[in-house]
């Protein structure tokens, strides 16, 4: 595992509220996959104690390059948005396990709001590797939608839904995704528990290999602490465990996990 | 030359420092940062006689310079440390601490007898906070910690460490009734009832409602309490609460402490164990101390 102080290449807000940074690492580059996730100080100070997670979002192998995509919600990602360029910052990573990439498959990825971004590397690694017969985009918004174009660029369809209706079809990108289930195999999602709760029930109807990547507070987020835990099956029957989102996912599979206690 | 060597009644270690138990797992994922030979010891995740889940997430919220854990002493039990965790640290040149926790006195004394002489000591957990049955239950009374202490030192063939609650009104009335029984030596302190509260939400931040306050802002309280356990009995003491650098460190050794443990400050800095050792060898040398003793409760009162 890796921790070290890594240098900030450009952070910048894309549109209200959420941001991108880029940062400049040969050794996180190197090693990261899609779906993975750095463990970020974002505040020097004692004051905000705890790192953040953050996935990633898009890694330039060869340039050495990680860009993450966040959404401002408290004072760890507010904190990150004040990171100057050329400034340095403390990373954890690459940690977790990532997306499983299956191989020449239909391919859909459905992403809800700032769930979107571990989606996109992962859309350019099925590409690159996965050999789909076909991967197309689900991305749905309260309102503001971005990254729109990169996705486009990377899938054969992309649909987008806004609560609002102020882009794309209005409502929930659940709703339009229910009526093309039957044009997939493999289905990749991230965004609320909501959202991928309702994915996971549609998937389990047809049988659809199904991806989920979780969101739990973390405290250590290399595994030692146990704070960050879900419920997944053990054995048969009712069973469960308590599993832990940072090593053991953040990535899990759907028919593992129970989402909804 | 420079001895950072310490005996902590019997248990011996190359350095006074120690990790908490519940904040390094059973040392694999910092293993991976560093050679674990480095640290004086290790005390390992709360165990139980069979394994346990725990309580539902979310069991972490972050407070000013603090956190708040709910965890609830998940863990896989005795057996599946025994088997599989034990020979993992013990390739390591480091002491292993067994943090221990039950339903009942025969629990504690049970497990102090499967453990037998298999690890370099036994922390007897009878402070934490996060369970119902069992735990902090044991640790406010003195006739209680003092009726457990006494029971489990019967089983035990390894020093018996008591780790107190800093959740009571006097602690040295505590650590007096552990010295009493039989302890060999004390740790504190555990976590800080404490709590958080999501305004928007208008619900608690942790699923428990209630947690354990640990991190920087919790270490006034426990140096202090720290300073008077060892103003109060003759066994050793291992300082913790909110060390996360070496003057922390420093400080609790000044007001007693024979070793210290680090906790709260891994998840920040995976290497903080290691650079509060090299704090430590580095004070020594700039006021020519040969060894912990050298400055261990030198504290100059006013
Ligand atoms: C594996 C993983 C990947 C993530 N990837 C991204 C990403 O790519 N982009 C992005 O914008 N956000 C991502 N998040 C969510 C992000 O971690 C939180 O939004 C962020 O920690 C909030 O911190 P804050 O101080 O701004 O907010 P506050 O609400 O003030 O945070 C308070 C505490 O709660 C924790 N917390 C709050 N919300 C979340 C959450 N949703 N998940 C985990 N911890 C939370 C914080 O880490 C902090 O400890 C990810 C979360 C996880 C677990
Ligand atoms: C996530 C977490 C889990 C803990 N689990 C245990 C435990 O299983 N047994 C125990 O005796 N103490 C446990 N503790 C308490 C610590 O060992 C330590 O006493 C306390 O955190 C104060 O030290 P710190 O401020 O350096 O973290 C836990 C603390 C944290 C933060
Ligand atoms: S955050 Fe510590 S175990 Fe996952």
């Amino acid at each position: 595992m890796n921790c070290q102080k890594s240098i900030v290449i450009s952070n910048k807000e894309i549109c209200s509220g959420v941001f991108e940074m880029v940062i400049e690492d040969k050794c996180i580059a190197e090693k990261a996959a899609a779906g993975q996730f750095l463990h970020l100080k974002p505040v020097e100070s004692n004051e905000v104690l705890l790192r953040r997670p953050i996935s990633i979002h898009r890694l330039d192998r060869e340039k050495a390059l990680i860009t993450l995509l966040y959404q401002l919600k408290g004072k760890g990602t507010v904190g990150l948005s004040k990171i100057a360029v050329n400034e340095y910052i403390d990373i954890i990573g690459p940690i977790g396990k990532g997306f499983p990439i299956e191989s020449e498959k239909r391919c859909a990825i459905v992403g809800g709001g700032i769930g979107i971004a571990p989606l996109m590397q992962l859309t350019a690694d099925l590409k690159a590797f996965g050999k789909p017969i076909s991967c197309d985009a689900y991305l749905g918004f309260r309102s503001d939608v971005y990254k729109l174009e990169e996705f486009s660029m990377l899938c054969d369809k992309t649909h987008v839904a806004t609560e609002d209706g102020s882009f794309g079809e209005k409502g929930y990108i659940t709703d339009i995704f229910a009526g093309n289930l039957h044009k997939y195999d493999v289905i990749y999602t991230c965004g609320p528990k909501i959202m991928m709760s309702k994915i996971k029930e549609l998937c389990s109807t047809k049988k659809l290999k199904c991806y989920v990547s979780l969101e739990e507070k973390m405290g250590c987020g290399v595994g030692a602490c146990l704070v960050c835990v879900c419920k997944t099956k053990a054995g048969d029957g009712d069973s469960w465990h308590h599993s832990k989102v940072c090593c053991d996912g953040p990535v899990f599979d759907a028919e593992e996990v129970l989402l909804n206690d | 030359m420079i001895n950072t060597s310490t005996n902590l009644a019997g248990i011996k270690m190359k350095s006074p420092v120690i990790t908490a138990s519940g904040t390094f797992g059973f040392g694999r994922e910092y293993g991976s940062f560093y050679d674990l030979s480095l640290l004086g010891g290790i005390t390992v995740k709360g165990l139980t006689l069979k394994p346990r889940e725990g309580n539902k997430a979310p069991r972490i919220a972050e407070a000013s310079a603090s956190i708040l854990n709910s965890v609830g002493l998940q863990n896989p039990g005795i057996e599946v440390f025994l088997d599989e965790e034990l020979p993992f640290l013990r390739q390591y040149d480091t002491a292993v601490i067994a943090n221990i926790a039950g339903n009942t006195i025969d629990e504690y004394c049970e497990m102090a007898e499967r453990l037998g002489s298999s690890v370099d000591g036994i922390e007897l957990n009878i402070s934490c906070p996060n369970v119902k049955e069992g735990g902090v239950a044991f640790g406010t009374k003195s006739q209680s910690v003092y009726e457990i202490t006494k029971s489990v030192k019967r089983h035990s063939c390894v020093p018996l460490i008591v780790k107190l609650s800093p959740n009571v009104t006097d602690i040295t009335e505590i650590a007096a009734a552990a010295q009493e029984a039989g302890a060999d030596a004390l740790s504190l302190i555990n976590t800080l009832l404490g709590m958080a509260i999501d305004v928007h939400t208008q619900r608690p931040m942790l699923a428990n409602n209630v947690g354990g306050l640990s991190g920087p802002a919790v270490k006034p309280v426990a140096l202090r309490m720290v300073w008077q356990v060892c103003g109060a009995v003759k066994i050793p003491v291992i300082g913790m609460g909110g060390i996360s650098t070496w003057e922390d460190a420093v400080e609790f050794i000044l007001a007693g402490a024979s070793s210290i443990a680090v906790g709260t400050a891994s998840f920040i800095d995976p290497f903080a164990p290691v650079r509060i050792t090299e704090g430590i060898v580095q004070y020594m040398e700039k006021y020519g101390y040969s060894c912990i003793d050298d400055f261990r409760g030198k504290l100059k009162v006013f």
